[in-house]
């Protein structure tokens, strides 16, 4: 950094990503207070520990290959040509984006006077994998293993999500240019998919002992403490919206970007640096949670579970197109989706004995599969990108947005790269008998002997005289 | 209803026109969204009241006592 404004849009820029990412730390914090707020008392511990354990697991895989997963496959590969060097194979050569530079053993991944961004960019990403594995987390509590889910964590966060981000959330992605695919807060690029990969995973796993009686009625287990979950909901509000700022480009001159000769328009845009507000995205994401409020208020008739779950469902279902729709689209928007979301839960739940227990295929998967069909209509014919403008299925140049892009796109993120890998690695991780606890162990509980441990530490504590 | 279709055409306007409105239907639409919401907000009343009524009075006519909620609370 030799002048001043380069020197200040880049340490703003760092900033900005570290910021976001201390906020987002929140979703997790979320995330645990919400899971074991829903979890049994005799699960408890256990179910805090798969939650936090999926920390370092996705990190460390994210540091070695997750993040390089992300800069090689916007090309498929073999299904589009970059427009950093035209070719269709994985992204690995001399060019500026490229995976070459963001391999384990690089001198960018680590602290480098020449690169204030990488580090910042890194982990805003890898936030975005934590919330991936912890959606699943959420659905198979009370009856999985902690080494299973360890191995799924790493598959949904630091595999799965981050090729679907790299076809159809990156600038240079496959999905933008053949099919005209936007989905700027990630609807299906984090929702869809772990929603689909939990629904893959819970097909295998089975219900929790006691959730349908033996006719195959299904019976309710509320959450255990209201208020964990309540806590716990409102952190991955606050946590949303960091992602939501973490998921723009907080400063950027697009006329050179775009190659306009003498024009500088300097802009915060989205990543797929197209132009949008912080301002605009903070009205739609405000309207989107009172709207998935509302009706999941109506729809649940007051129920404080679903009522909160809604809030965050109506920002998903809307967040495919928050850099863009007005906020009354965007509150309409959260709204239908809510009510989908909530009829399918009930109406899966009943057919197929699916027992989600956080309900999080509804409000993440079905939720993001919705908003991602509805944004295909309401921003039809918008470019997908600013590099240029084409037809869909060319793949030289970005298709606009349209309907059955974004319905395709939604197939892609919910089953093919979500539901299907859950499925398959759930099957044989059955397969290997390590999927599911005993059923010994999970009548009496995951935590019975930590429970007992600490009756007979309390007791001799208790009788103690010195 | 795109307002924009092309960014580098849309960037390439007289500046005035290139900071404004962006969203679908800008300049055609936003009556027509005030309206539906408001539609929206009323309605949501209507329905919520009805159902909050009809909850209220089903749990009147049981006519429980001060004390029987404590038997209702569950220990998972």
């Amino acid at each position: 950094m030799t002048d001043q404004l380069g020197a200040l849009t880049t340490i703003f820029t760092e900033f900005y990503y570290w910021v976001t990412v201390v906020l987002m730390f929140l979703i997790h914090v979320g995330f645990c207070m919400y899971e074991v707020g829903a979890s049994r008392y005799k699960h408890h511990q256990h179910t805090l520990m798969k939650n936090t354990m999926l920390i370092p697991l996705v990190t460390v895989t994210w540091f070695l290959f997750g993040w390089w997963i992300y800069w090689a496959f916007p090309t498929g590969p073999g299904i589009a040509p970059s427009i950093m060097n035209e070719s269709t194979a994985l992204i690995t050569d001399e060019s500026t984006f490229s995976a070459k530079w963001y391999l384990a053993n690089t001198e960018y991944m680590a602290v480098n006077l020449g690169d204030h961004i990488s580090g910042v960019f890194w982990a805003a990403f890898l936030l975005f994998s934590w919330t991936a594995a912890s959606i699943v987390s959420g659905a198979i509590i009370e009856r999985i293993t902690t080494f299973a889910f360890g191995i799924l964590a790493i598959a949904i966060g630091s595999v799965f999500w981050t090729i679907d981000a790299a076809w159809g959330w990156h600038f240079d992605g496959w999905m933008l240019k053949i099919l005209g695919y936007h989905d700027a807060y990630a609807s299906g690029v984090i929702h869809a998919i772990a929603g689909g990969f939990a629904l893959g995973v819970l097909m295998v796993l089975g219900p929790r002992i006691g959730k349908f009686s033996s006719s195959g009625e299904p019976r309710n287990i509320g959450p255990r403490n209201p208020w964990l979950v309540t806590i716990g909901l409102f952190l991955i509000y606050t946590g949303f919206w960091g992602f939501y700022a973490a998921c723009n480009i907080p400063i950027f001159d697009l006329g050179p970007e775009y190659g306009m000769e003498g024009i500088s328009y300097w802009t915060a845009t989205n990543i797929y640096v197209t132009p949008t507000t912080l301002s605009g995205i903070t009205f739609n994401f405000l309207m989107s949670l009172s709207g998935g409020l509302l009706a999941g208020y109506w729809i649940a008739k007051g129920d404080p579970f679903w009522t909160y779950s809604s809030g965050l469902a109506g920002v998903i279902c809307a967040s495919a197109g928050n850099d863009l729709y007005h906020p009354i689209q965007s509150m309409i928007i959260g709204m239908i989706g809510v009510v989908i979301a909530y009829k399918l839960h009930y109406w899966v739940e009943r057919k197929f004995k699916i027992d989600d227990a956080v309900g999080a295929v509804a409000v993440h998967g079905y939720a993001g599969f919705v908003g991602l069909v509805i944004c295909g209509f309401v921003l039809n014919g918008y470019p997908s990108s600013g590099y240029s403008v084409g037809a869909m299925w060319d793949g030289t140049t970005y298709a606009s947005i349209n309907p059955l892009g974004m319905f395709l796109g939604a197939i892609i993120m919910f089953g093919v790269l979500g539901m299907l890998p859950g499925y398959v690695i759930a099957k044989i991780l059955h397969g290997m008998g390590k999927l599911r606890i005993p059923r010994e162990v999970e009548i009496a509980g995951l935590d019975y002997e930590m429970m007992e441990t600490a009756k007979s530490d309390e007791k001799t504590v208790s009788s103690a005289t010195r | 209803m795109a307002t924009v279709t092309n960014w580098i055409d849309h960037l390439n306007k007289p500046a005035e026109e290139v900071a404004g409105a962006i969203y679908p239907g800008a300049g055609s639409s936003e009556t027509l969204l005030v309206i539906l919401a408001f539609i929206i907000w009323i309605g949501w009343h209507v329905l919520t009241a009805k159902s909050e009524s009809e909850e209220l009075e089903r749990l009147a006519r049981k006519k429980h006592g001060a004390n029987d909620h404590k038997s209702n609370i569950a220990e998972w």
